[in-house]
């Protein structure tokens, strides 16, 4: 692991510093038409599906069934299938969305600020120890989750903290990955000799931690902060055994729990159109995220390639 | 493990800073550094290092319906490796990987490297575009797929009926496997291309301007100057994949609503833990399940990263 | 309600019973009542007028309408109603909260065949000190054999599901079949006949369904399992009755006869609106599912008594149901019992479940009382239905026993009989496959097999 860390640590890394290098070197570039139609054609398999979820929003029941997957037709029941998604059970739906974002913003907050801390002093400094640790930090990425569900679930119900949003957030905010990224970060975007003329002013090292690292690491506090939002938003198997109260849902364990009922009836409830619209609107919401921090990200990227 | 020649390739911004101080002052670096890193070890050991001794304690014993539990010994990991049912359930994912990863990662290498020309018009939405999937959680994506699927009223067999190919069933017993694969190609290209265009974006103009000026094709560049720059990332995305084949959970388990015949409950080696635990109520033999997989796992990323050090090995001393 | 498919969607949750054994400790008592005597008046308006909380543990929609019947009767006591899944994950979660020690509701709603798995573990409260003698003459009796299988009373029967059949009138009639078939033979040859002619499978018989299998082996006269309440179980899937069964479907099936799609998908609902099915082998609850399924085809829709395996005949098997138990952990036991009787019992609460929830009632108040019975059905071209399925009620064979792991009962049925009905195979030789796993599952974990 230490052989791949270093490796890949280098190439990574170098994504901040060296965007400025090859700007310069190709100001025009022919297009290729191939090569464009090759391109969206791939988008395409990436888009439909997506698609799908979109115009299979706007049916409802019998339309989902009798009209053509890909395209609108059978009415459009869009504001409906939206209504009766924020109605079922008394606006339930909206509670999830809360609790997911909540969950969410928690843990990739508390993540970020975690590995952020850890990958700079792996990058920054030399201790007694630090090898040994990094590497329990990298061989941590291989240990099966769902394997560590049920004595995690134990230790949690001894400590009395199942069914509260803690036990959704505290697990999360573990990510060696994170702690390997920023690493990898640290090592590139904060310079030594920076660190060192802040020392010989004589400021402290947290202080150079929150007023030279954290300035000069944004880029990939974005990154790290996205990866661990992510995982959060999507992560179903955590919440779901710790969590028996449908107050406390996120949305993934919502969604599969009205899938449920819609495949099982539940008297009368075929809900088909409502799970697919509450599936089009879980996903809004990380879409757009996405895209304001992938914003973010580029101009962070330029952000670091100026620096010096 | 450490002693490969890769590692003197570490980085010369991220050696430690001269020493011109005293040793006092390097003590309070240390302490610095411990209190950083502080934070990160305590939720580390409590969410990860505790659940996991507890686990492979449960591991050493044997509990049944009746009679209770009883120290157990290897009795577990002895059952575990002569169990058809969990060998099946690696070699299944053995195929998904020899299959899978190779078309995800070589689709994502090709989409990174056809970006990174910069030749193709609107690039920028492809490039978010292809990665907007890794956003929809496992859980609507296979939601979403099972629905396109579906032998009746999914697109997939509307379209194929329409140009007269019959209706193709993806959910069944021998084509599920490669159904599977299929999401979670979709799920994950986007993610292993954003890590190769980073790397990418990362090889200094220079490497490649002379190629470029000799009049080398992009396919020569692509092939003898990229490819061998980003191989550790490469790497990377190949030992993640390796990790998230054999963990294979949310998939199997949200397809088996759609398809539970086709489906068994030892089709990933993930799955079959979690089954043990919830279903036939044997949690100690699922922790020794889960256990060997972590080990497998580990084993397989080592080979694998070994082998590709052997060869870059063997690359350099040949040229 | 009905015996939920067992979706993988739902298949999450944290059930640690392997772990309770492990550690050795069952949780709670179940004796609190036992050991002192029944319950006296005294005690039962103290608990009553006592400011209580309860929580309860069920999936059935909109039931908290019949919760606030109960507490508008008792305002001292405030019930929360969570659901915290349909079937296999509300067991397991169930499980976890017990072994927790803390979490599990003080009542639950549990399918009759996983009674005995909480048996088992201890986790029931024996409701016989509370009362519940009381009421056994209140419910079909094959009913309460469900909840009371010995000297215990563990639960209070909330609904059931008596199998009959509802098929498609006009696409039999096109067969020129016009009157049900009344045995499995003429089934068969109905089968063949709506075939030809409409191109339609006349039923169904879901891939993976173990719920409507072992209601078929019910009606045979099989029994399949049975638990003494102790550490002895019996089980015999593949007895010659079993086979029979077995057999004649997988006739049917090969003759590509009746179709072996999985059911409760959308696939599935789709195939009963657009009569794929011209047919549908189910329960009690069936009709009205059935009813906001194929909104298109009310009308068309007949409902009348399983074919039968002898001429002249009346027997009936059963397919899913529910009682509410009282956790032995409960710490308002009393309240608790009386919450899961008032809900069963009185009678304003089980005609509400009954036309509102449409669970079909095990209440023989309900089953008698006209309003419910002579009810007329326009989707079912104005049949009463409800009373068909009364009469079915009491053909049910009474003493039908579960094993105390039925999971892993059905999770192997998926895995044996399941895969063998989906390739059209041998189902019969599918059986014995079935019963091997079983017992040999049943011996490993210390049980006694006869």
């Amino acid at each position: 692991m230490t052989a791949l860390d270093t490796r890949a640590a280098v190439t990574i890394g170098d994504t901040t510093g060296s965007r400025r290098a090859k700007r310069n070197f190709d100001p025009k570039k022919r297009r290729s038409v191939l090569l464009t139609v090759l391109l969206w054609l791939c988008v395409l398999y990436f888009v439909l599906p997506l698609w799908w979820l979109l115009v299979s929003a706007t049916k409802d029941n019998s339309g989902l069934f009798s009209t053509f997957g890909l395209w609108f037709g059978g009415g459009f029941s869009f504001f409906e299938n939206l209504q009766t998604l924020f109605t079922v059970r008394d606006g339930i739906f909206a509670r999830w969305l809360v609790n997911t974002l909540v969950y969410s913003l928690a843990s990739a907050v508390g993540a970020t600020l975690l590995a952020t801390m850890a990958g700079y002093a792996f990058a920054k400094y030399e201790f007694p120890g630090k090898k040994a640790l990094f590497s329990a930090t990298l061989g941590a990425i291989m240990i099966p989750l769902t394997a560590l569900a049920l004595p995690t679930y134990l230790l949690f119900s001894e400590a009395g903290l199942t069914d509260t949003p803690w036990a959704v957030i505290v697990p999360s905010l573990v990510t060696p990955f994170g702690v390997y990224l920023m690493r990898v970060y640290a090592a590139d975007a904060v310079d030594d000799s920076l660190i060192e003329a802040a020392r010989v002013d004589g400021a402290g090292e947290f202080r150079i931690f929150w007023q030279v690292g954290l300035r000069l690491l944004g880029p990939g506090l974005v990154t790290v902060f996205l990866f661990s939002l992510v995982a959060t938003w999507n992560n179903y198997f955590l919440p779901l055994i710790m969590l028996n109260t449908s107050d406390l849902y996120p949305i993934t364990v919502g969604l599969a729990q009205l899938q449920a009922a819609a495949s099982a009836g539940g008297g009368s409830q075929a809900l088909f159109s409502t799970v697919i619209t509450g599936s089009f609107v879980s996903i809004l919401p990380l879409i757009i995220a996405f895209l304001f921090l992938q914003r973010y990200w580029q101009s962070g990227l330029s952000t670091g390639s100026v620096k010096g | 493990m450490s002693h490969s020649p890769a590692l003197t390739v570490e980085r010369p911004s991220a050696a430690p800073p001269p020493m011109r101080h005293g040793s006092s002052t390097k003590r309070k670096q240390n302490i610095a550094a411990y209190l950083f890193v502080l934070p990160f070890f305590v939720v580390f050991v409590a969410m990860l290092v505790v659940p996991l001794v507890y686990s492979g304690y449960l591991s050493l014993f044997e509990s049944k319906l009746i009679g209770g539990d009883a120290f157990a010994g290897l009795a577990n990991y002895v059952r575990a490796l002569q169990d058809s049912a969990f060998l099946a359930s690696i070699g299944r994912m053995g195929l998904f990987f020899v299959i899978q990863v190779p078309i995800m990662l070589g689709l994502a290498l090709f989409l990174a490297l056809a970006l990174d020309t910069g030749r193709a018009r609107g690039s920028k939405g492809v490039r978010l575009l292809v990665f907007m999937p890794y956003a929809v959680p496992a859980v609507v994506a296979t939601l979403m797929w099972g629905y396109l699927y579906g032998p009746d009223f999914g697109p997939i067999a509307q379209v194929a009926r329409a140009v007269g190919f019959g209706t193709p069933d993806f959910l069944s017993p021998v084509n599920i496997l490669g159904s599977m694969m299929n999401i979670v190609t979709w799920e994950f290209v986007g993610y292993n291309m954003i890590i190769m265009y980073a790397a990418l974006r990362s090889i200094p103009g220079e490497l490649y301007e002379a190629a470029e000026i000799d009049g080398a094709g992009q396919f020569r560049i692509a092939w003898s100057v990229k490819i061998p720059a980003i191989r550790p990332a490469i790497l990377l995305t190949v030992i993640f994949s390796i990790i998230g084949t054999f963990q294979l959970f949310a998939e199997p388990s949200l397809l088996n609503a759609i398809a539970p015949d086709a489906i068994t409950n030892s089709f990933t080696p993930n799955y079959y833990a979690y089954n043990l635990a919830f279903i036939n109520q044997e949690l100690n033999y699922a922790a020794a399940i889960a256990f060997l997989l972590g080990l497998f796992i580990a084993i397989v990323s080592y080979i694998v990263q070994l082998s590709s050090q052997r060869r870059e090995r063997r690359e350099r001393s040949a040229s | 309600m009905r015996n939920a498919p067992r979706t993988a969607l739902s298949l999450g949750a944290g059930a640690v019973a392997a772990a309770l054994i492990l550690s050795g400790c069952t949780p709670g008592g179940g004796d609190e009542g036992g050991d002192n005597g029944p319950i006296t008046e005294e005690q039962r308006e103290e608990a009553l007028n006592t400011p209580t909380e309860l929580t309860f543990w069920t999936w059935v929609p909109d039931i908290e309408n019949e919760v606030a019947l109960f507490e508008e009767k008792y305002p001292e006591i405030d019930v929360t109603v969570e659901n915290v899944g349909q079937g296999l994950p509300h067991y397991q979660k169930l499980r976890s909260a017990i072994e927790a020690g803390e979490g599990a509701p003080d009542v639950a709603q549990i399918e009759y065949q996983y009674i005995p798995s909480f048996v088992l573990s201890e986790s029931l409260l024996d409701l016989t000190p509370y009362g519940a003698e009381d009421l056994s003459g209140d419910y079909v009796d094959w009913a309460w054999n469900q909840v009371a299988p010995d000297e215990a009373i563990w639960a209070i029967p909330q609904d059931v599901g008596p199998m009959g059949n509802l098929y498609r009138e006009d696409i039999l009639a096109q067969a020129g079949i016009t009157e049900p078939p009344a045995t499995w033979e003429e089934y068969a040859t109905a089968a063949r006949a709506v075939k030809d002619a409409t191109g339609s499978y006349i039923s169904n018989l879901g891939a993976t369904q173990a719920g409507q299998m072992i209601g078929f082996f019910w009606q045979r006269g099989v029994k399949p399992f049975g638990y003494d309440g102790e550490e002895t179980v019996s089980i015999e899937v593949n007895s010659d009755e079993a086979k029979e069964v077995a057999t004649y479907w997988t006739e049917l099936i090969q003759q590509d006869l009746v179709s072996t799609d999985v059911d409760f998908n959308d696939q599935w609902y789709q195939g009963l609106a657009n009569g794929k099915y011209a047919g549908w082998l189910t329960a009690a609850w069936g009709p009205v599912f059935l009813q906001g399924t194929a909104e298109g085809t009310s009308g068309l829709w007949r409902a009348a008594p399983l074919p039968q395996w002898a001429e002249g005949e009346q027997v009936a098997g059963n397919w899913g149901g529910s009682s509410d138990a009282v956790l032995a952990s409960s710490e308002n036991p009393i309240a608790a019992y009386e919450l899961a009787k008032f809900i069963n019992h009185d009678e304003e609460s089980a005609m509400m479940l009954a036309t509102e929830q449409f669970l079909y009632p095990p209440q023989l108040s309900v089953l008698e009382d006209t309003a419910f019975i002579d009810q007329e059905s326009e989707f079912y071209g104005g049949q009463q239905v409800n009373k068909l399925f009364a009469d079915i009620s009491e053909t049910v064979d009474t003493d039908f026993q579960w094993l105390p792991f039925m999971d892993y009962v059905y999770s192997t049925y998926e895995e044996t009989m399941g895969t063998v009905i989906a390739d059209k195979g041998d189902i019969a030789a599918a059986l014995d496959e079935w019963q091997d796993q079983l017992v040999s599952y049943a011996e490993d974990q210390g049980f006694t097999v006869e």
